[in-house]
Parts: structure tokens; C-alpha cells; sequence
């Protein structure tokens, strides 16, 4: 039992805090948050940090290479070795740029990246700050501000690339909020909290990933999270072949790092509430018990549960990066309006009507779907079918209704696109001769 | 009613940076600046909502007005030129008469507002029967007791409030035919807008229609 003293940290420094004098209120309201927003704010920057490297290590496996080898074994100081350059480099002000501002962006884009992590259940009991009955609002209130630092950064540099890259992010992660915020109305219509500690433990309480139930809403989470990140193939606010680097171009040294490291932890937030909505959180099968018999270890291996599926969802995004090229402006506002929001509406409705059938089946013809919707929706092994099935349905009605909207689109047809910049289709043996109506088009 | 400890500490510090922000929003000279000092002052209103218990109106009001509204402005603002108002010129604001004009509008309306404020608070007590000390601590018994019933939070420190829970169930119980009219509104200025700002000649290139090839 001794080895497992080690896993009640708790307990430990609330004796030690004891000692020291201070009341047990203090303790609670003041000396433990700070505790825990101590070692959020390190562990995500070290995150951070090992996400670099992660990054060029799987890219250059991806791509027949080694990565970052020399800075220790595997080159596994590598982060530490950058944070050092990058801490050293001179900090370059560009003429007439606006001073306050090009110096506090930076600081606005990591503040919106981090205190989103206040609310983000990593774990049952001592894993999680605080746990509030907005906190998914909060999250997705506090990251829309990221955007404010990257128009004000592309603003204040006082140079063309960086004013085209920050217009370009205001426009793209305004337009991908809306999807992702109506993605996740979905999961709540089942846990029927905001808190995401609730969400969590609605999940656990039902025993389901709300993943099975809304597969269509995560992936517009999903798709609209890398969006909202600027992340490839998204990356349009900083895409080198057209902005040079963007909003950032101006940004050197230590500034240009904490861009880069509030993008990272807005990763990891994007993961962590695609985590805790949609795949459960800390929940794993078997918590209960091991929660009743030993709380610290369940506490601990909770957290253990979280951050591997949080790991593999940022692998995702790695993986995306260095699979698929760059949309085109057009194409990414595109996806955003016509195929992203119209998407998470139908799942809205599809969703409500699903929760609605699944609660009138109940008690039809000997029929038991619901268990209790006291804390979230409850449901019997029955009603888990035909929710998912609903849920799977959803897929292909979201598929067939996005192909109708869009027959007639150009976005993601190549084929119509060539035929649409030449504005000509000759016939076969030919020359091709505009026609009137496009030359009508084209004179006006 | 009154403020007692951190709360007022907080009351005090918010209340005054929205106040400090609110007056550099109008004294700044520069378009984007102001557009800065207004978002302060919106945040510290939202930390306002929250010492009152509104927490579903700060998250929303963050949402909306931060992350939505001010980024739009933000976008306007630089894409039109603003340079004439910070190049100077100090004397076009700064005519006797104007002066007169809003230190008149100023006079007024601080009257207005002292006396509506008077008049809420003394609604306020008579409403809630606060008139004596006794009533008020039974008053704040009572809240304390309801604050007791909620459910704790996932630290087990404090209670989840259950405001979210209220504005929605309010918003489509009593309030859901101007939630719909509200919406047809908004369509409304989404068409509207869209109309306005599209050219016939957008019409043809960029719909998302083939153009239609006689040739």
C-alpha cells in the first residue's frame, strides 16, 4: 500500500500547506488552483514544446527520413535547444508599425490558448481546476478572442503579407466557429450540460462515447477544430508559397514563439474538448470501481486515459498536415458555409428527432429504451442501438443532402473548374470560340 | 445588498477598468485603438455579469460581442481608410458651442441615471421586502439554502450554478415567439446584405452554376 501513497499527491501537499499555517479554506479556494494552473501552464508548454518535435519526427518518418537527430539521443533536446535560440534572437520591431499592439498581440493569442484550460476535465476529483456550468461555452468564447491577436499581429506589423494573412485568418476562423459551436449541440442534447466534467460523467454514466451517437457532428468538430487552428490544410493565414509566412511575417524571437506555441495549444484544446465531448474523456471501462476502491490511482490512470486519446487525436492533425495540400481560398470558404454549417444544422435536426423518437419508443410494445434522463440521456442497450443506428444514419443523409446542395458546385470539381476558367467548351476537333454568354460575361 | 470582501474588491477593480476603457474607447485617436479599449470594456462587463451570477450572459456576451461583433469591426476598420481623424486637426471637436452642447447632454443625463438609480434600488427593497436588517439576513439565508441544493462541482469545492438551465428553459417557455420573430429578423438582414452586396457580374462568375455554353 505504500506504492500507492505515491499516487495521493493531494494529501500530501494539503499537509504540507497545513503546516505552513494557512487556513483549510485558503488552501482550497487560493494555494490549489494556483497548484494546478502551475502545472497546466508548464505541462502544456512542455506539450508544446514536444509537439515540435513530434511534428518533424513523424513528418520525416512519413516522408523516408530520420528528423532531428542531433541534439541528444534522437535528438530528443531538440525543443529545448530551439526554445534557447529562439529566447536568444534579437526581438525586431518593423518601422512604423504600431507599437503597443505589435507587441501585446502575442500575448492576447497565448492567454486565449490557455485559460481555455481552466475548464478541460483532464481527469476525475483533483484533475480538473474548476468546473463551471458554462464551461463549454467558455471554451469556445475565450478561443473565438485568439482571433482578435491575429488580426491586431497582421494589423500593427504595418506590412502587406501580414495585414493579407490576418484578414484571411478573421474571415476563416469566424466562419469555421459557427460549424464548430453547432457540431457540439449535438453531444449536448445528450448530456444536457454545458460543464464538461458533466459531459464527461454523462458519458460515463451511460457507459457510450458520445462518438457512436453523433459520428457526423464529430467530424465537423473535427474538420472545423483544424480550421479554426489555421492548421494544414487549412493554413491559408500563413501560407508561405502566397504571404510569406502571414500574420507572423514580422514576429522574430521570442514573440514569433509564442504565436507559434499558442497555435500548438489551441491544438491541444481542440483535442482535449473533441476528447471530453465525443470520446468520453477520462472515462475507461472498469472506472467505477477502480474509483471506489482506490480514488488517487483512479485519478491518476483517468488522466493517463485522457491524454492518450488527446495524443492520438494530435496525431491526426500531424497526419492531416502532411497528407493533403493547401485549399484554395475559395474552396476553404466554401467547405466552411456550404458544406461544414449546413452539415452540423442537419445533425441538429437529425439529432433532436432522434432523441425525441428513442424517448417515444419507450414503453411501446414492451419496449425499455430509456433508463433516466435525470443527469443526462440514460439509455438501455435497446435505445443505444437505435441511437447509433440513427446516428450512423445521419452520415449518409448529411453525404446525400451536401451532394445535393452542391451538384452544381465548382469547389471540389476539377473538371468543372477547367471548364469554368476557360469559360469555353469546344466540341471535339474544334477550336475553341467563347460563346456569347460568356463573352457577354467576361465584356462586362 | 451591499458588496463585503473580495467581491467587492472585484466589483471595484472590473467596474473601474470598464469605466477607464469606456472613456479611452472615445479619447483615442486611433480607430483601432478604441476598437481595443472597447473590447476591454466588454470583457470587464462580462467579469461583471459573473460577480452577479450571470454566468451564461458573460460567456455569451464574450462569444458575441469579443469574438464576433468586434471582429468585424476590427475588419472594417482596417480595410477603410481612417487616416484623416488620426492626423490631427484638434480644433474640430473642440468648438465653444460643442463644448456647451455635451456638457449640457452630460449634466442631464448623469440627473437621469442618479435618479433611476435610486428609484431601482429603492423597487428592489420594497420588492423583496428588504426594509429591515432582519428580513435581509433571512433574504440571504434563503439564497445561501438554494445555492446549498445545487450540485456540486466535479472539484467538490462549490456548486454548479443553474443559470443556462433557466435562460433556456425561460427563452422557449415564455419567450418563444420573439426568439422566432427575432430569428426571421436576422434571416432577413442576411438576405438583405447578401443582395446588396452582390453585382450582377458576381452573379454570373461566381455563381456556383455553370454558365451555360451554347457554343
Amino acid at each position: 500500500m505504500d506504492m500507492l501513497a505515491l499516487f495521493a499527491p493531494p494529501e500530501l501537499i494539503n499537509g504540507l500547506l497545513l503546516k505552513l499555517r494557512l487556513g483549510q479554506e485558503t488552501i482550497n479556494y487560493v494555494v490549489w488552483p494556483f497548484i494546478q494552473i502551475g502545472a497546466v501552464v508548464t505541462g502544456v508548454a512542455v506539450w508544446a514544446a514536444y509537439a515540435t518535435y513530434l511534428e518533424r519526427k513523424i513528418s520525416a518518418f512519413m516522408q523516408a527520413r530520420l528528423g532531428p537527430m542531433r541534439v541528444g539521443p534522437w535528438g530528443l533536446l531538440q525543443p529545448i535547444a530551439d526554445a534557447i535560440k529562439l529566447l536568444t534572437k534579437e526581438d525586431l520591431k518593423p518601422d512604423r508599425a504600431d507599437t503597443y499592439i505589435f507587441f501585446f498581440a502575442p500575448f492576447i493569442s497565448v492567454v486565449a490558448a490557455f485559460v481555455v484550460f481552466v475548464v478541460i476535465p483532464f481527469a476525475p476529483d483533483w484533475g480538473v481546476i474548476t468546473d463551471i456550468n458554462i464551461g463549454l461555452l467558455f471554451v469556445l468564447s475565450v478561443s473565438s478572442v485568439g482571433v482578435l491577436a491575429l488580426i491586431l499581429a497582421g494589423w500593427s506589423s504595418n506590412s502587406k503579407y501580414a495585414l493579407l494573412g490576418g484578414l484571411r485568418s478573421s474571415a476563416q476562423m469566424v466562419s469555421y466557429e459557427v460549424a464548430m459551436g453547432m457540431a457540439l449541440i449535438g453531444a449536448l442534447m445528450f448530456a444536457r450540460t454545458l460543464s464538461l466534467s458533466g459531459i464527461v460523467s454523462a458519458q460515463g454514466l451511460d457507459s457510450i462515447w458520445y462518438i457512436f451517437y453523433q459520428p457526423l457532428g464529430f467530424i465537423i468538430f473535427l474538420i472545423s477544430g483544424i480550421a479554426e487552428n489555421n492548421r494544414a490544410p487549412f493554413d491559408l493565414p500563413e501560407a508561405e508559397s502566397e504571404l510569406v509566412a502571414g500574420f507572423h511575417t514580422e514576429y522574430s524571437g521570442m514573440r514569433w514563439s509564442l504565436f507559434f506555441m499558442a497555435e500548438y495549444a489551441a491544438m491541444i484544446v481542440v483535442s482535449a474538448i473533441a476528447t471530453s465531448v465525443f470520446l468520453g474523456g477520462w472515462y475507461f471501462p472498469g472506472a467505477w470501481r477502480l474509483g471506489i476502491n482506490y480514488p488517487h490511482l483512479f485519478v491518476a490512470v483517468s488522466l493517463l486515459v485522457f491524454l492518450t486519446k488527446m495524443a492520438a487525436l494530435l496525431y491526426v492533425y500531424f497526419w492531416l498536415r502532411w497528407t493533403f495540400p493547401r485549399y484554395r481560398y475559395d474552396q476553404l470558404m466554401d467547405l466552411g458555409w456550404k458544406w461544414m454549417i449546413p452539415a452540423a444544422l442537419l445533425n441538429i435536426t437529425l439529432t433532436a428527432i432522434a432523441v425525441f423518437t428513442v424517448q417515444a419508443l419507450d414503453g411501446w410494445r414492451g419496449m425499455n429504451t430509456v433508463e433516466s434522463i435525470a443527469r443526462g440521456v440514460n439509455l438501455t442497450g435497446t435505445g443505444k442501438l437505435i441511437m447509433i443506428a440513427f446516428g450512423a444514419l445521419g452520415v449518409f443523409v448529411a453525404a446525400g443532402m451536401l451532394s445535393y446542395i452542391n451538384h452544381g458546385a465548382r469547389d471540389f470539381n476539377l473538371k468543372k473548374q477547367r471548364v469554368g476558367i476557360r469559360l469555353v467548351s469546344p466540341p471535339k476537333g474544334q477550336t475553341a470560340v467563347a460563346s456569347a454568354a460568356t463573352a457577354a460575361v467576361a465584356a462586362e | 445588498m451591499t458588496l463585503t470582501g473580495w467581491e467587492a474588491a472585484f466589483f471595484w477593480v472590473f467596474a473601474i477598468a470598464a469605466l477607464v476603457a469606456a472613456l479611452l474607447t472615445i479619447l483615442a485617436r486611433n480607430a483601432v485603438h478604441s476598437a481595443l479599449f472597447l473590447i476591454s470594456t466588454l470583457v470587464a462587463v462580462a467579469a461583471l455579469f459573473v460577480l452577479l451570477g450571470a454566468e451564461f450572459i458573460a460567456g455569451v456576451q464574450i462569444l458575441v460581442y469579443v469574438g464576433g461583433v468586434m471582429v468585424l469591426f476590427l475588419f472594417v476598420i482596417m480595410l477603410v481608410n481612417v487616416g484623416a481623424e488620426e492626423r490631427g486637426n484638434e480644433m474640430l471637436f473642440n468648438r465653444p458651442a460643442q463644448v456647451a452642447t455635451s456638457a449640457v447632454f452630460l449634466v442631464l443625463l448623469s440627473l437621469g441615471f442618479i435618479y433611476a438609480i435610486r428609484q431601482g434600488y429603492e423597487g428592489l427593497l420594497a420588492r423583496d421586502n428588504l426594509i429591515t436588517q432582519e428580513q435581509r439576513a433571512e433574504a440571504a439565508n434563503r439564497r445561501h439554502a438554494r445555492q446549498q441544493d445545487l450540485r456540486p462541482t466535479a472539484t467538490g469545492t462549490s456548486r454548479l450554478s443553474q443559470d443556462t438551465q433557466l435562460v433556456g428553459a425561460s427563452l422557449y417557455r415564455f419567450a418563444a415567439l420573439p426568439f422566432e420573430i427575432a430569428s426571421v429578423l436576422l434571416l432577413v438582414a442576411i438576405i438583405g446584405s447578401v443582395m446588396l452586396a452582390r453585382t450582377s457580374k458576381q452573379e454570373a462568375a461566381t455563381d456556383d452554376l455553370e454558365l451555360k455554353d451554347e457554343g
